[in-house]
Formats: C-alpha cells, sequence, structure tokens
C-alpha cells in the first residue's frame, strides 16, 4: 500500500516552540486516521443510519445535534443534520459503512485522503482555539464527545471535543497547512509542543 | 522630582522608580503612574498644541475622555499618534513626544495660526476651499490641489509607515453575564452574578478595577473605598466563573448581545513574551450585560479655558487621591454642583493651597459649606470664570459675578491667583454602549444629563451610568443589576455600609459663561477639535440648526474623544442660540467606537497572512521544480516552469507547444468536486444542468452547463456517473464553493424531497492531466490493472485502475483539445502518482505545464473558463444553445429567453487575431475606430488572449456585438489604460481543430 503524505509538509515542526518560559500549555499534533467518512441519511431514516454505523464500526452515536461518541481509536458525532462524522484508525471503514447504509437509508463519503485531523490537547486547549473560533468550548457548553461544525473565516472546521482538555480538529486538507501555521502561530503565546 | 508629588497618598508602588523619555528628555515616576500623571509630578503642565489653533495645552481629565494630553509613542522605531497621556501606564524605556508642534512644544511656528484664528472659524474648508466655476481649478479641483498643504499644516499625530512589528489576537469569550466598568456598582454586580453561579466577565478598562472608589476618599463597609475595592476585585479574580479583565474598554455593543473590546496587553510594558499579543480583541457573547460605566464630568465653556492648568475637579481629586500628584500648589475651583466640594477637601488635605471656590449657584447646602471650610479658601458664590491668565501655564482666573437667567458675567472683575482650576460643569452618564445597543437616550433635568434609553437588548444599567449620584444607591443598583442578570431578584438586605459626605446631586443649569463686556479670548467647548462656542453660534446663524449637521460642520464632537467632554455643552449652546431645551435640541447617538481601537487588533491573527493559503498536494513538488506560482482564488497554482533565461511568454509557447506536438501533464486538483448520491441523483442533475444527465451509463462522463435563476450561466464541467446512484461533479476552480452553495439551497429550500446528499470531496482526489498526442502511450507504461485503448477507454470514458501502486480512476477528456486523460487519485498519494506518471512519460519528452500554457491551449481550442462566465453571458452568448434541452426543464429554463437575453446583437463569443503581430490585454475595448482621441463606442472586450504557437500570432477570445455575424471583420483593440492600439481581425473562437479530431483521435 502507498503511504499517505501529509499535506503538513515543512510546517511541521516536532519540538517546543513559542513561549518556551513554562510548561507547554497545548501539544499540537496530527492523529493521521485510517478512515475519515462522512455518512448522510434521507429524512425519516435517521435511526437507521445510526444502527448502521453502530453495526459497522461499534460507535453507539446518539441521535442528538452534535452528540457523539469518542474511544481510543474511533470516534463519531453529527456535525449536522442528518450528517455524521466517522473517524477511525483502522483503513478501510469506508467499505464497511458503505455496506452498512444502504440507497434506502443514506449515502457514505470516504473523506480518508480529503481531510487531515490535528488534535490540540493540554491545559490551554481552550484557550487557543478561542483565538480561531467563535465556540463556547467550556466543559459545560462542549462535553467530552460532543462535535459541531464551524469555520475559521474560509476554512471549515469540524470539531469533537476527545477528552477534558483535548480537542479533535478536521479540516480540508488543502488548507491544513494554513489552519497549520495559523494555529502555531495562536499557540506560540502559551507555549506548543508538536509531537 | 519636583514638589508636587505627595508622599501619603495613591496607589503608586514608590518603591519602584520608573524612567521615561518625554519630547527627548529623560524623567521619572513611579510603577502605578500613568504618563499624565508623572509629568505633572514632574511639574510639567504644557502637554501638547491644539489642532486647529496650535493653542498650548494641557491635561483636562485624567481618563479615556481626554481630548488634549495627546501624544505620541515611539516603540520599536514606530509610530502610534494620538494616544491619551492619562491612559499611558509609564515603563522603563517609554519614548514619548508631544504632538502638533514644530520645532518644539514650547516654541511652535504654528501657533501664528492663533492670530488668523477668526479666520479658521466654523466651515472654514467648504467656505474658503470652493474652486471657480470654470478653469483648471474648478470645483473641488481647488480643493484637491490644497489639500496636500493643509494635511500637513493641521492635524493631530502623524501616522506611521513602518510595518508594525507587534502582535494582536482575537479571543472569542462567552459568558453569563458580561459587566462593563468596575467601579463600586461594577465590583457589586459582578459579585452578585457571581455568587449565583453564573459564568461572569467584569471588563475595567484602567490597569486596576475600583472605579471611583480609587480616589473619592469614601468608606465603604468601615474600609477606605480603594481598600474595599481593591479586596473585591481579588476575591472575583479567585473564582473560577469570573474572568477580571482589566485595561480593557468595551467599545462596541452589537447585535445578539454581542460586544467588542479591547485589551491592552503589552502596551504597559517594554517588551512581550514570545507570541504575547500586544492587544487583544475580544468578542464576547453575553447572555446578559450590566452596564455600570460610570459618569464624565463636563468642562464649563468660559473665555480661556483650554490654558494648561485648567482641568476637571474630578480630574484634579483624582491625580492627588490615586496617583499622590498634585496638579497645581494653588488651586482654584469653579463649579456649578457640590461634586468640586470633595475635590476641593481632598485637593487641601493633600497639601494645595484652596485659593478660591468659585460657585455658579447663589445658594449651596450646609454639607457642602463644611467641605468648604475644611478645603480653606475664599467661598465665591453666585459667581464665575470668565476669564483666565498666563500664557502656557495658568497664572490666575478673572471672577465676575453671575447673572443666573442670561449666563453672563459682569461687573467688577477680580483676579485670583491660581496655577491650577479645577472646574466641574455637571456630570454625564457614559452611555455610550446603551445608545449603541439601543434607541435615543432620555434628558434629566434634574440632573441636567442624558440617562440610558430603555434597553432594547437584554442589558441592565447600574450606578452613575445609570444616574446614582452616590456610592450607596450605586453599591445597591449594582448589586440588585447583578442579581438580576442572574435571573434572581434584587435583594432587600442593605447593601455595604458608605461614609461620604452628604451632598446635593443636582447641578445648577450652567454650561457656559459669556462675559457682557470685550471679547476675551476663546471659550472652548470642543478642546479637541477647536471648536468654540462662538462657532456653535456661527453654525445656528448659518442655519446648521440640526445636532447631525452641528456636528459635521463644525466638527463639533469628533475625532479620538468622540466629544466625551463637548457633546453636552455644545448641544446647550445651540439650544440656547435657538431658544429651546436640550432634549428638544436632540443628541447624537453614538455608534461604535467607544474609544480609538487599534486596527492590528481587528486584523488580529490574520496579521501578516490576508488570505490562508490553498495548495494542492503536488505543491511542493511544483515549487521544488521551478514552478512560479500565480494565486487562482486561494489556491496557489503553477503558471510557468521556466527555464533559466525564459520570459514568461517563451516558457508558456514552450509548453504548450510540447502539449501540441508531444505531451504535457498539468495539476488539476483545484477543480471542484462535489458527490452527488443518492436514489433521485440522477433526477437532480436533470433539473440543474441544463442538458441531460439520467441517460448517462455507468462509467462514463458528460460535459455539463448549468444556469442561474435569472438564465444566465452560473458554471460548466463534467460530470461523472461513478454508480446508477453516484455522480462525481466537476466544476470550475473559481465556482466551486458557489455551485455547492447554488445545489445546497435547491435541495433544502425547493427540492426537500429529493433523496441526495452532497458533499465537497475537492480535497479528497488529486489530479494530474496528460494531454497531447503521447498521452495514450504514457498511460500505457504507468497504468495497471487496466488496459486504456480506445475501445476500453473511449472520449468520455472511465476506467480504473493503478499507478505504482496507488489506486487511479482514469476519465478521458479534454480541455486542451488534444487527446487527454484525468488521472484522480487519493489526495494523498498525489505527488506519488504524479511523479510515477512523469517517469512514464520520460521517453516521449513529457513536460508539467502550467497555468498560461494550460491558457494558451483552451483559447486556441475555444473553450470557455470563468473569464467568459463573468455572470453576465447566455448560453447563446457561448454559443452554447445546443446543450439547452428542449425535452425537460431545468434551472434557469423559465428565464432564459427573455427578450434582452435572446438579442443577436448582445456582445457573444468571438475570436481575435492580432494584425500589428503585438500582444493584445485582457479586459480591453473592442471599438470600430481606429483614433485613439475618437474611438467610438465598444462593441465589446477581449476576455482573454495569449501568443498561440500553432498560429504563430498573438490571439485573443472576445465578447463582442453581433458575435459570428461580424466573423471576417477588421476591427481594433483600444485599451487606454495600458495604451495599446491596433488593428485586429475578429473570426471564428474555433482557432485549432475545430472539428476535434485530435482529442477524439
Amino acid at each position: 500500500m502507498v503511504e499517505r503524505e501529509s499535506p503538513l509538509g515543512p510546517a511541521y515542526r516536532p519540538g517546543r516552540h513559542g513561549n518556551v518560559a513554562e510548561a507547554a500549555g497545548v501539544t499540537l499534533s496530527e492523529t493521521r486516521p485510517g478512515s475519515i467518512v462522512e455518512v448522510v441519511s434521507w429524512p425519516g431514516s435517521e435511526k437507521a443510519a445510526l444502527a448502521a454505523i453502530k453495526s459497522a464500526t461499534g460507535l453507539a452515536l446518539p441521535n442528538m445535534p452534535g452528540a457523539g461518541v469518542s474511544k481510543k481509536d474511533k470516534a463519531g458525532y453529527g456535525f449536522a443534520p442528518r450528517r455524521w462524522l466517522i473517524i477511525d484508525g483502522r483503513e478501510g471503514v469506508e467499505q464497511q459503512l458503505q455496506k452498512a447504509v444502504s440507497d434506502k437509508i443514506g449515502a457514505v463519503n470516504d473523506l480518508s485522503h480529503g481531510r487531515t485531523a490535528i488534535r490540540v490537547s493540554g491545559p490551554r486547549a481552550e484557550w487557543v482555539l478561542s483565538k480561531l473560533f467563535a465556540v463556547d468550548f467550556s466543559a459545560e457548553a462542549f462535553p467530552v464527545s460532543n462535535g459541531c461544525s464551524t469555520a475559521h473565516h474560509e476554512i471549515f472546521a469540524q470539531i469533537q471535543r476527545t477528552g477534558k482538555n483535548q480537542f479533535d480538529l478536521i479540516v480540508f486538507c488543502s488548507f491544513a497547512r494554513a489552519f497549520w501555521t495559523t494555529l502555531c502561530h495562536s499557540a506560540e503565546e502559551v507555549g506548543y509542543e508538536v509531537s | 522630582m519636583s514638589g508636587r508629588r505627595v508622599s501619603d497618598r495613591g496607589r503608586i508602588d514608590r518603591s519602584r522608580s520608573i524612567s521615561f523619555r518625554f519630547d527627548g528628555q529623560a524623567y521619572s515616576g513611579y510603577a502605578g503612574d500613568t504618563l499624565a500623571s508623572a509629568l505633572l509630578a514632574n511639574g510639567i503642565t504644557l502637554f501638547g498644541r491644539s489642532f486647529k489653533y496650535h493653542r498650548p495645552r494641557g491635561v483636562l481629565t485624567a481618563g479615556i475622555d481626554e481630548p488634549n494630553a495627546l501624544v505620541t509613542v515611539i516603540r520599536d522605531g514606530m509610530r502610534e499618534a494620538n494616544i491619551p497621556a492619562t491612559q499611558l501606564e509609564i515603563y522603563d524605556g517609554l519614548v514619548a513626544e508631544s504632538q502638533n508642534r514644530f520645532p518644539s512644544l514650547a516654541f511652535d511656528i504654528g501657533a501664528v495660526n492663533q492670530l488668523a484664528g477668526p479666520v479658521f472659524s466654523a466651515g472654514f474648508y467648504y467656505k474658503t476651499f470652493m474652486g471657480p466655476v470654470i478653469g483648471p481649478l474648478r470645483g473641488t479641483r481647488f480643493w484637491m490641489f490644497c489639500e496636500w498643504f493643509i494635511r500637513r499644516a493641521a492635524g493631530l499625530g502623524r501616522a506611521d509607515h513602518a510595518r508594525d512589528a507587534a502582535r494582536y489576537q482575537r479571543m472569542n469569550a462567552h459568558c453569563d453575564v458580561l459587566v462593563v466598568g468596575s467601579g463600586p456598582a461594577g465590583l457589586a454586580a459582578a459579585r452578585a452574578a457571581a455568587n449565583a453561579g453564573k459564568n461572569v466577565i467584569l471588563a475595567e478598562l484602567d490597569p486596576v478595577a475600583g472605579g471611583s472608589a480609587k480616589w473619592s476618599g469614601e468608606t465603604i463597609d468601615g474600609k477606605p473605598a480603594a481598600e474595599w475595592a481593591a479586596a473585591q476585585a481579588e476575591a472575583l479574580a479567585e473564582m473560577d466563573n469570573v474572568r477580571l479583565l482589566t485595561r480593557t474598554h468595551v467599545w462596541g455593543y452589537y447585535d445578539g448581545n454581542t460586544l467588542a473590546a479591547l485589551e491592552r496587553v503589552g502596551d504597559h510594558t517594554l517588551t512581550a513574551t514570545p507570541g504575547e499579543p500586544r492587544h487583544r480583541h475580544w468578542v464576547i457573547r453575553a447572555g446578559t450585560v450590566v452596564l455600570t460605566t460610570g459618569a464624565f464630568e463636563r468642562p464649563i465653556v468660559f473665555p480661556g479655558n483650554d490654558r494648561p492648568g485648567v482641568m476637571l475637579a474630578g480630574a484634579a481629586q483624582r491625580y492627588a487621591a490615586e496617583f499622590g500628584v498634585l496638579p497645581g500648589r494653588r488651586i482654584a475651583l469653579f463649579t456649578n454642583n457640590d461634586s468640586a466640594y470633595a475635590a476641593a477637601a481632598e485637593l487641601s488635605a493633600a497639601g494645595a493651597e484652596i485659593a478660591a471656590i468659585v460657585d455658579t449657584r447663589q445658594v449651596i447646602s450646609a454639607g457642602v459649606r463644611d467641605l468648604a471650610a475644611r478645603a480653606g479658601g475664599e467661598l465665591l458664590l453666585g459667581q464665575a470664570v470668565s476669564a483666565t491668565k498666563g500664557g502656557k501655564a495658568l497664572t490666575g482666573v478673572t471672577v465676575q459675578r453671575l447673572d443666573p437667567v442670561t449666563g453672563t458675567a459682569s461687573g467688577e472683575k477680580r483676579t485670583v491667583a491660581a496655577d491650577c482650576l479645577a472646574m466641574s460643569g455637571g456630570w454625564s452618564p457614559a452611555i455610550h454602549l446603551a445608545s449603541q445597543a439601543g434607541a435615543a437616550p432620555k434628558w434629566n433635568d434634574d440632573l441636567q444629563a442624558f440617562l440610558p434609553p430603555d434597553p432594547a437588548q437584554p442589558w441592565l444599567g447600574a450606578g452613575a451610568f445609570a444616574g446614582d449620584t452616590n456610592t450607596a444607591d450605586a453599591l445597591r443598583s449594582g448589586r440588585n443589576a447583578g442579581a438580576r442578570a442572574a435571573g434572581g431578584r434584587a435583594s432587600r438586605s442593605q447593601p455595604a455600609k458608605v461614609e461620604a459626605p452628604k451632598l446635593d446631586p443636582f447641578p445648577a443649569p450652567v454650561f457656559e459663561i459669556r462675559p457682557t463686556e470685550g471679547s476675551s479670548g476663546k471659550a472652548l467647548v470642543d478642546h479637541q477639535l477647536d471648536v468654540t462656542a462662538e462657532d456653535v453660534r456661527l453654525a445656528h446663524r448659518e442655519g446648521f440648526h440640526s445636532v447631525e449637521h452641528l456636528k459635521r460642520y463644525t466638527t463639533l464632537g469628533m475625532a479620538t474623544d468622540q466629544g466625551k467632554t463637548s457633546n453636552v455643552p455644545g448641544l446647550a449652546i445651540m439650544a440656547n442660540a435657538r431658544g429651546i431645551s436640550i432634549p428638544e435640541a436632540g443628541t447624537t447617538r453614538f455608534r461604535p467606537p467607544f474609544a480609538p481601537v487599534s486596527l492590528g487588533s481587528l486584523a488580529a491573527e490574520r496579521f501578516g497572512d490576508v488570505s490562508p493559503d490553498r495548495l494542492t498536494p503536488m505543491h511542493d513538488w511544483h515549487v521544488d521544480h521551478g514552478a512560479e506560482m500565480m494565486p487562482a482564488g486561494l489556491w496557489h497554482r503553477p503558471r510557468i516552469y521556466g527555464l533559466p533565461g525564459e520570459t514568461l511568454e517563451q516558457a508558456y509557447v514552450r509548453e504548450a507547444k510540447t502539449v501540441r506536438e508531444g505531451v504535457g501533464m498539468v495539476d488539476v486538483s483545484t477543480l471542484g468536486k462535489i458527490a452527488v448520491k443518492g436514489p433521485d441523483a440522477a433526477e437532480f442533475l436533470d433539473r440543474v444542468y441544463t442538458n441531460k444527465f439520467s441517460t448517462l451509463p455507468v462509467g462514463k462522463a458528460r460535459y455539463g452547463l448549468m444556469l442561474r435563476e435569472d438564465g444566465l450561466v452560473l458554471d460548466d464541467g463534467t460530470t461523472w456517473r461513478l454508480g446508477e446512484n453516484d455522480f462525481l461533479m466537476t466544476t470550475t476552480t473559481a465556482a466551486a464553493g458557489k455551485v455547492m452553495q447554488h445545489l445546497e439551497c435547491l435541495l433544502d429550500v425547493h427540492w426537500p424531497d429529493l433523496k441526495v446528499a452532497l458533499t465537497s470531496v475537492s480535497d479528497q482526489w488529486a489530479g494530474a492531466a496528460i494531454s497531447g498526442p503521447d498521452a495514450r502511450r504514457v498511460l500505457e507504461r504507468a497504468v495497471q490493472g487496466t488496459r486504456v485503448d480506445n475501445e476500453t477507454l473511449p472520449f468520455m470514458g472511465i476506467v480504473y485502475g493503478e499507478v505504482d501502486g496507488a489506486p487511479v480512476t482514469i476519465c478521458r477528456l479534454s480541455f486542451s483539445g488534444e487527446l487527454a486523460y484525468e488521472v484522480y487519485c487519493g489526495a494523498g498519494h498525489g505527488t506519488h502518482v504524479w511523479e510515477a506518471l512523469l517517469a512514464a512519460g520520460e521517453p516521449f519528452g513529457i513536460l508539467p505545464y502550467g497555468m498560461e500554457a494550460l491558457g494558451t491551449l483552451r483559447i486556441e481550442k475555444g473553450h470557455v473558463t470563468g473569464a467568459e462566465i463573468d455572470g453576465r453571458v447566455t448560453a447563446r452568448d457561448l454559443y452554447l444553445d445546443w446543450m439547452l434541452s428542449k425535452k425537460k426543464p431545468f434551472v434557469g429554463s423559465a428565464m432564459m429567453d427573455r427578450e434582452g437575453l435572446v438579442d443577436e446583437n448582445r456582445i457573444r463569443l468571438v475570436g481575435i487575431i492580432s494584425l500589428d503581430g503585438l500582444p493584445l490585454g485582457g479586459g480591453a475595448h473592442i471599438v470600430e475606430a481606429n483614433s485613439h482621441a475618437e474611438p467610438n463606442e465598444s462593441i465589446g472586450h477581449i476576455t482573454a488572449f495569449c501568443y498561440s504557437p500553432v498560429l504563430a500570432k498573438y490571439i485573443g477570445l472576445a465578447l463582442v456585438k453581433g458575435g459570428k455575424a461580424r466573423h471576417g471583420q477588421r476591427a481594433f483593440i483600444a485599451d487606454p489604460l495600458r495604451k495599446r492600439y491596433g488593428p485586429v481581425e475578429i473570426v471564428s473562437h474555433h482557432f485549432f481543430d475545430p472539428e476535434g479530431s485530435r482529442m477524439h483521435g
């Protein structure tokens, strides 16, 4: 199998950056999941789509706006009405979903190459992300496993809280390097580690 | 340091001495000083020169309302002008300069303007710079001629052209309750809301919370008010649900309870820690807002009221109490209300000699008589200051009896020697944010002030903002507002106990003192823009009665302070001139920003990168292989892969020739790609395209055209049928987003019954187009798992295979007019496949080509792009009417046959050949006469041009009236901007291989 090339290129520089006076406020990484897949259901087929997602991936997503599940190696959440994003460490999850989600239920799109997954974690994750998105990242408003769709100017982003101080961001890969650069820029104030 | 500093007062840190420079001279102050307080402590009272008359100016206020003491701060070689010295915290290494003076503050040549004062009255520019009716300087041209000189002579600070090295950031915040202002009312409100468990943001424009408590000298809960406030602020800062933002002024109140604030993160330090912004632009979305913004003291308008040494009484009190600085040694006070007596008492206690208290009122209460006695000095009731004495510093004031009815001062003149005059003309609640968020303010006759309007958004007001006139009331209303903002009820328990002198809260309605005899100098209303009381009356005499006209005619209330000290006095003078009441005269509504905002903070993290770079998967390869990149929307695309010494034209001609004669490859990853899936996908495409897609077999692609609802062309592209219910739509690079929005709108709004899902997969696929007679041979070498011969892969056919282990989808279609294929693979395999294809093409001399060659090939072929599909053309204009299905309706079909759209004489697509052998120009006009001076009307314009290697001529595409009917005609290019004129021939837009034999071969 040909290995996938990261779109971050030379912008990905492992190590400590920005303010180094104190411990790094955030850690930034590219998680490179094997599969990023979008599932769409037709109106009225939401439950059937969620059941299909569960049978294909084991993820029991709640039927609530923005609600999701986040496990060690896979996650999913609703990011728009009748639309869910599934992120899985394994490759080829799209085919499993394709089999489970029939034409009568909805449609499946493989976005594994087209999207880049970036993880922001650490005690200042909320602070850094608040610079870029008009989203309330507080734990009360944005609990663990929930996700949302938002944008940083032209850059569309889907964000899931995957831990108390951890967020996973999905951006279009053509914008990934620009977004990563802006993210690093925004994290300089609190100091950041790229791992 | 001079003896102006007192030892027992102020919150300055006397253990930390700070060195700074002002106008080249070194001074020292203490941590906690502002530039204003530090300079006053050094005995400096002259801070700058005024805007128009270059009058010497001192400091009028102690806060954000300062109109006079504006300075330029020089930092890292960059100058920032018009910073109020009253807001500028000193730090070691601070360098500041006074403004609007040459060569020096003490000796200013521009001060000669004072002699010509009457000339520079209101409307000076409008009256003076009306050009003659005829001639080279007619009309506004005269003004344009003079403007250059005037802009150099007038104005406040000078803007800098140096690059701003500072960082700026934006921060989004959400809270249940936002409290604006941390005076006693704000602290009480924040505490009440926080205790109720709400998420609270408390914003304070000063470095230290507390507001008036910092200098009132009152006692709250048995503690000095400043200590009480410090303890409250500390307690709030320790609460998890409270964010205390100091050095932050909330400057805009927008819909949806969204407020904008500026935090001055680094203006008080010489250097920033890495990544730390200088300013942080907060966008705060609040459930409820509590406005506790306090009140601004008003000056009184009288001749000479702008002489250095004349300041607001509250400011003088603040300098003494908060900064431990006496603004003068012998201080006179002039007031129409009780608050100045508290200032007198504080100044006296701090060690100043009180020369006199001049009160416009005949009768005052016993409480203030006690304060006056404590302060010492003469108490002159029913009198007014009618003039000031001194040069660049105050030496004394003239006091005369005041006629309370006419507001005129007359009779015997008494001179009171003083080096500082502290005045108070009453208080105006700081209702700016409430005004931005709501309706017109309401006049209160007792307070002689505008009070906030009724809320139109969820906000509550408290304290002096809401008209409270003492600290006990402010604490109560603040606490109740905080409780209500938290969804609770007002408390009946007693608020903190306040010990303060009992004062009469209502001022006398005196705004201006007019001497009855003689001219005794200018009485300034707007200190910052040199607008005098006479200017206001002149505006009235000339018919500018409306407050909006008054503002624009005189500039009253404009500039950096936005009239914080001048609005109400100016309005009062106009009302008096018109013989009506102040509320009848109206008020200006406040707009954002409440106080100046740095442009850098608005640009925020985008500072330095205006838009994000959108890169294809092969971007780095292009750059590494010598591509000159060019922007295409947000995308970066290779323009040419130039060889050393080659011109742009030589490079693209070489690349285009390679395609026509052998084979070339271009990165087409930027094309918009939309997955259209679902049982109704084919039906959906039939509706959105002008031609049919339901008849397209699986495994084939078709060229499609989309119209807008109004019948004009939206976009074109090919759509591939990958499965019965699975289509891949491609769009032009530029229109990808627009088409997606259009389609989503149709599905969501018009046809929600269709089972169709749209997803942008533009980024999922990397694309390479291989074109040229040898294209198939390259694929034969590169592709495994499928044949690519004409039978397996006919024109518009689709096959699946692998290139060097990476799965690919290949569609045979052509933009260049040659035998051509588009090879798509997963974006992450983009460079891998690109390099494999190039390696396979090596024996055939394959070359990558850029946008210029791509454009050349398509111009030769007569294919349209966004340059022609410019939102104004119809399918017929482009001779694409063959694509308009007559068998089915589609978006735009109902409107495309409108009379104006079927007119044969519309501008339509043609080819253009340069007859003089010179290049054409995109956007150049096509005209019928070969005269530079009178080229006659334009009959169209050139949309694209190139040098055509196959024709060995400069050619172009154009939209020309009549289109085809003009084929074979001679016309002329007229491009006055680039001075390009010359003969052209109008021809068919199919310059090359009109039958398409090459791409079908």
